[in-house]
């Protein structure tokens, strides 16, 4: 039988080679990118920038994820998103974007969950023939890093994706895809001792539809149903039932002092309508409306319902 | 005396070739009476004789902030035309239309050789790298054509005094072509006018405008 001490070594052994393995995981990624923008930089003459600003506001029924309508927290942000890139084209098939992004988040009511995200991505999109209608399959990879005013949801984040999709009209195109999603919290402050603190550290995995079709020359309409399996958190005040299916627990004084953020395993479908409407070439106005329910451990069940405005601008 | 015999002799010739030319002035509105502008108008001799030029004129269709400039051409069969590209980026043209199936690989610059468009009817362009380019390029039968401007008219010049078939086409227009067609007799040579309200319908194409995303996290 192990001691005590020599399994708490084990752990101390076992956290540092997986802090080892993830710095030589981050070196490697740094490598692959700066490769990459160099490879990208010898074809910059025929390189396109792109500059997107997204401006809008959103609002949250259930900012908490709660189940208990007393715990249900509703709130409106003021949103701003930036980014800039560049497009190559690699063949007449194939296409690159690689883009740096920064956005900010400002509610109204709780503050806690202002945020300043810096990030970056990359977008490889391959067609299979000739015309707008050829199929194509698009890979994604984006990683960044989101600093809240509490501490407790800053993280770091990586996304990866890949769609395929087909336009079957100039109106009329659909796609679908699976998504992977990593967040690595920075945070541990455990409220319960043997339960981790990280609660923001989460991952899920996610497959999607979606499609859209302009119904004028100016007027979009879309849809995307998704259904992703993995961590989410609920944030409530003290209660059982979540607490013996949680495996991550933190005070979230974002939404008051007696508040605690829940990690638990759950699925979530949403479904997601929009419309937006060109301004011109360059800019659009768009409204999104999204419904969230989650089925999680232990029978908790939550709904979120949220809407976008957002003007969007492109050069 | 000489001279003046001389200038006397040239302006009597170009009277009488003035008076052997005839001009049609085109207009083409929309059924909420708005001009139409790129609308091709053509007209062929009704006997069938046509004064056909030694060589066709090349054409150009350029590429300019990703989008086809003119939107639409019109050119003689046989036209060779080419297709610069003044953008950063690369673009591959092609044309699926049964009047000229063609691809231009990814390319920057102007490509060496022109594409030479050899059959009568509506070539739709586009570009494999952004979807939205589309560009049209109507080749004529006939030697007599022009296109309409903002104000939805059209000058065609320098005629040979004879009956022709008018008709017109436009990208978006509803009804066939060949359901415009006019007769204009102008055998006796000057000017003479033709009208046609169309009925549009929306553009084939891809919307370029962006999409906010609407992103929530926290």
């Amino acid at each position: 039988m192990r001691s005590p001490l020599s399994k708490r070594n084990a752990e101390r052994n076992c956290e540092r080679d997986c802090a080892r393995s993830c710095a030589c995981i981050r070196v490697r990624v740094c490598r692959a990118a700066c490769a990459l923008i160099v490879a990208c930089a010898s074809s910059a003459s025929n390189a396109t920038w792109q500059f997107d600003v997204d401006a809008g506001s959103l609002y949250d029924s259930n900012l908490t994820r709660a189940y208990e309508p007393a715990d249900i927290r509703a709130d409106a942000a003021f949103t701003l998103d930036a980014a800039a890139g560049s497009f190559w084209a690699l063949s007449g098939s194939d296409g690159l974007t690689l883009t740096a992004d920064a956005r900010t988040e400002a509610y109204h009511r709780f503050h806690g969950l202002n945020v300043l995200g810096i990030g970056a991505s990359g977008v490889y999109k391959h067609k299979f023939g000739v015309g707008y209608a050829a199929p194509w399959i698009a890979l994604t990879v984006a990683g960044g890093h989101d600093d809240y005013r509490g501490d407790i949801r800053d993280s770091h984040r990586l996304d990866l994706r890949a769609e395929l999709g087909k336009r079957f009209a100039p109106e009329f195109d659909a796609a679908f895809g699976g998504r992977y999603d990593r967040r690595y919290a920075r945070n541990d402050e455990p409220v319960v001792p043997g339960i981790s603190g990280k609660v923001f550290d989460l991952h899920g995995q996610s497959v999607y539809a979606r499609a859209g079709y302009a119904i004028t020359e100016r007027l979009l309409l879309g849809v995307e149903l998704s259904a992703r399996r993995g961590d989410v958190v609920a944030t409530t005040r003290p209660d059982f039932d979540i607490f013996v299916v949680s495996d991550a627990i933190a005070a979230d004084p974002t939404f008051g002092p007696g508040f605690f953020a829940y990690r638990l395993r759950g699925t979530t479908d949403t479904a997601k309508i929009s419309a937006s409407w060109a301004l011109d070439q360059q800019s659009s106005l768009n409204v999104t409306y999204v419904e969230e329910r989650t089925d999680a451990a232990g029978g908790v069940y939550y709904r979120s319902h949220s809407a976008n405005l957002v003007y969007a601008w492109r050069y | 005396m000489r001279a003046v015999l001389l200038y006397a002799t040239l302006a009597l010739a170009v009277g009488v070739v003035r008076a052997q030319t005839a001009e049609i002035t085109a207009s083409v509105t929309d059924d909420q009476g708005r001009p139409v502008e790129d609308a091709v108008v053509v007209a062929v001799p009704i006997d069938g004789r046509a004064r056909v030029p030694p060589r066709a004129r090349e054409g150009i269709v350029d590429q300019v902030d990703q989008e086809f400039v003119p939107k639409v051409t019109a050119v003689l069969v046989g036209t060779p035309v080419r297709f610069p590209n003044h953008d950063n980026v690369r673009h591959q043209v092609y044309s699926f239309s049964p009047a000229k199936r063609f691809e231009l690989p990814l390319y920057a610059g102007s490509p060496a050789e022109p594409v030479v468009f050899d059959k009568p009817g509506v070539v739709v362009l586009g570009c494999n790298i952004h979807d939205w380019m589309i560009g049209y390029v109507y080749v004529s039968e006939s030697p007599y054509f022009a296109k309409t401007g903002k104000d939805g008219k059209a000058l065609l010049a320098d005629l040979p005094p004879r009956a022709y078939t008018l008709r017109v086409w436009h990208p978006q227009q509803d009804a066939g072509e060949d359901t415009t067609r006019k007769t204009v007799d102008a055998a006796r040579g000057g000017p003479a006018a033709v009208a046609w309200t169309l009925k549009l319908k929306r553009e084939a194409k891809v919307r370029r405008a962006p999409i906010g995303e609407g992103r929530t996290r926290y």
